[in-house]
């Protein structure tokens, strides 16, 4: 197994900066998600360490070694695409050892091979069939087995899970991520699905722009987002975001918005690094953190979404709207006036201009 | 009575074609004609070039052997456009190149360019390169006419498989051209099957080429007619039984690789 390093990858077409200074560390055995919105260059990014593309500056390292110049086929990578890519004039059996045959093995060790890693994959009942037979689910294990016959060092994902119905795809979360575990191959997954990142990988980096916005575990990244963007990209329901200001009350601060105010709590004054230059600063609160009944801050709700074990409600202030999560046991109704509060210390602070984090991050300050 | 109007001014319109193709089968299988299109009975005997030796200025030929250079030279034109249509549209539908745009644009310059015009450069040039008067040496002449054209149609049908699948086989270990030989030629049947037709047909059917540059006592099928139409008397009958046969192999061909023409894969995976 290797680990990847990106170094100042830069990738431009053109005008448009595709990849913009990357900078990346992924370690041998890592599942690494690479998160973003469709052009965020995440794909590129994965095409570039496959190595489909010539960096325009940057370099790409396996281990210690620099392969910006080595060819696709001589990085020993597995790569399972969206589309699957599977050869549509080939049978399953030869699909996956397409690998081993281009290496001219012989066709016992092909076979023997191409059988033992069919089964890891459960679908060595289906080697006689062309790839336009078999289900998106199957074609997906046959990528995946192509992928992995040659016992690659470095296993990339574009997208696999997101051609598969929403049921399977549940199912095969799963199964990648204890396949991945099992092989322990360093392994590079692409998604816009921050579900998906955050169930299965290791760690998540998350792009924007051709730019690197945050790398961390998945509770990293949903406890401490580094900005506007992480935190409203990164979990469903999305955060909350109010603007308002950052006011020295006392010996405490007290964020203020047209409609209401609260004093933070100490614990959220001790993590904030530094203050905003302007007092203009982003509330942001998950709907999970705020609580419904009792509070200083008042509403109207706006709709009511039940979704079985939860409820969706959407509480109005002004021009404000606040989702909020909470149990169906209560049932609220429309108009119906509500007070609420936020959990003192799950609320997360922006900086108005910059749309930064203001908290010292529990990493990048160690 | 009104829903019959468009039938009628229909067939008023395919009237004349028809008669033409109708009088040109009834020459080729009549005997004894009145008014050109009417028979006293039907038989082989205009096929009698089948069996009998052609009669064409003081020498004598026989249609297998013209039938044989026909096929010689069409096949090798076909198989000429083939290749180099094949690389060519593979080279421009996928890989970066400086003057990529100039040169597709040139290809249907090109192509816009009448054959007509290049015949005294080509018998020059086949004339230095030893090629002149030899049926190979005038195909491949006559194939590079129908190149240009040849690699926007190879051209369409590589650009119609997935960079993935291409990705997917580099990845699994292919050099460029083994993605070309083990991926691309088995996807593109349809692309060669059409190419290699476009090369053959044209070949087949050209007069010009074959007239000016190779010499009288090659014919090939196209030259034989014309040289029968340039008799004082002239058998409209054996004339017409033999376009009849010049039509069937381009026909048998056609019939054989419309299988291939029509059958594109699916590519990629589901719904891709």
């Amino acid at each position: 197994m290797i680990s990847v390093t990106l170094k100042n990858l830069k990738k431009y077409f053109g005008e448009v900066r595709a990849v913009d200074n990357l900078n990346l560390q992924i370690g041998e055995g890592e599942f690494m998600a690479l998160l973003g919105p469709s052009g965020c260059g995440k794909t590129t990014t994965l095409l570039t360490i496959a190595g489909f593309y010539k960096p325009t500056a940057g370099e790409v390292y396996f281990n210690d070694r620099m392969v910006n110049d080595i060819p696709p086929r001589s990085r020993n990578i597995g790569m399972v695409f969206q589309s699957y890519a599977l050869y549509p004039h080939m049978n399953v059996l030869d699909n996956i050892a397409f690998p081993l045959k281009l290496k001219k093995q012989p066709k016992k060790v092909w076979r023997k091979k191409a059988v033992e890693v069919a089964k890891l994959l459960q679908i060595d009942d289906l080697l006689d069939r062309m790839p336009a037979q078999l289900s998106g689910g199957q074609q997906q294990r046959v990528a995946l087995a192509r992928a992995l016959i040659k016992q690659p060092q470095l296993l990339l994902l574009d997208e696999p899970l997101s051609n598969l119905d929403a049921k399977l795809r549940i199912v095969m979360r799963a199964e990648l991520k204890r396949l991945q575990k099992d092989l322990g191959i360093t392994t590079i997954f692409v998604t816009h699905d921050q579900m998906e990142a955050m169930t299965m990988a290791d760690r998540i980096a998350v792009l924007k722009s051709g730019k690197l916005q945050q790398v961390g575990t998945p509770d990293e990244l949903y406890d401490e987002p580094a900005n506007v963007f992480v935190a409203s990209f990164i979990g469903t329901p999305p955060m909350n975001f109010i603007r308002g200001s950052l006011l020295k009350s006392g010996s405490s601060y007290v964020f203020e918005c047209e409609h209401f105010r609260i004093l933070l709590d100490e614990v959220v004054v001790q993590k904030i690094r530094r203050f905003p230059v302007t007092n203009n600063v982003i509330l942001g609160i998950r709907p999970e953190d705020v609580e419904m009944g009792r509070g200083e801050i008042k509403g109207e709700i706006y709709v009511v979404e039940p979704m079985g074990r939860d409820t969706l409600v959407t509480v109005k202030f002004g021009d404000v709207y606040i989702k909020v999560l909470t149990s169906s046991t209560v049932k609220y109704s429309i108009g119906e006036n509500v007070s609420l509060s936020f959990k003192s210390d799950k609320v997360q602070l922006f900086d108005g201009e910059t749309e930064e984090s203001l908290y010292v991050k529990g990493r990048d300050e160690r | 009575m009104r829903r019959w109007i468009p039938y009628i001014l229909l067939v008023l319109i395919a009237l004349p074609f028809l008669v033409m193709y109708v009088g040109f089968f009834m020459q080729a299988f009549g005997e004894g004609m009145h008014l050109g299109i009417i028979p006293e009975k039907f038989g082989f005997s205009n096929f009698r070039f089948l069996w009998q030796p052609i009669a064409w200025g003081l020498g004598k030929t026989t249609i297998w052997v013209t039938l044989l250079n026909t096929l010689i030279f069409a096949c090798v034109s076909g198989a000429i456009v083939t290749v180099v249509c094949m690389l060519a549209g593979y080279a421009l539908s996928r890989i970066e190149f400086k003057g990529r745009d100039f040169f597709m644009i040139l290809q249907l310059f090109l192509h816009a360019v009448p054959g007509h015009i290049l015949l005294i450069a080509i018998f020059f040039l086949l004339f230095y390169l030893k090629l002149l008067h030899r049926i190979p040496g005038v195909a491949l002449a006559r194939a590079s006419l129908e190149i240009p054209l040849g690699v926007w149609i190879a051209k369409g049908f590589f650009d119609s498989i997935p960079w993935d699948i291409e990705r997917s086989a580099m990845i699994d270990g292919c050099t460029r051209l083994q993605v070309w030989y083990k991926i691309f030629l088995p996807l593109v049947k349809p692309g060669i099957a059409a190419v290699f037709i476009w090369g053959f047909l044209f070949a087949w059917h050209d007069f010009i080429y074959v007239y000016t540059l190779l010499p009288g006592t090659v014919k090939l099928l196209s030259t034989l007619i014309q040289s029968l139409i340039a008799t004082e008397v002239i058998d409209y009958g054996y004339l017409a039984a033999l376009s009849v046969f010049y039509m069937v192999p381009p026909l048998v061909l056609f019939v054989y690789l419309q299988k291939a023409l029509l059958k594109v894969p699916i590519f990629g995976g589901k719904g891709l």
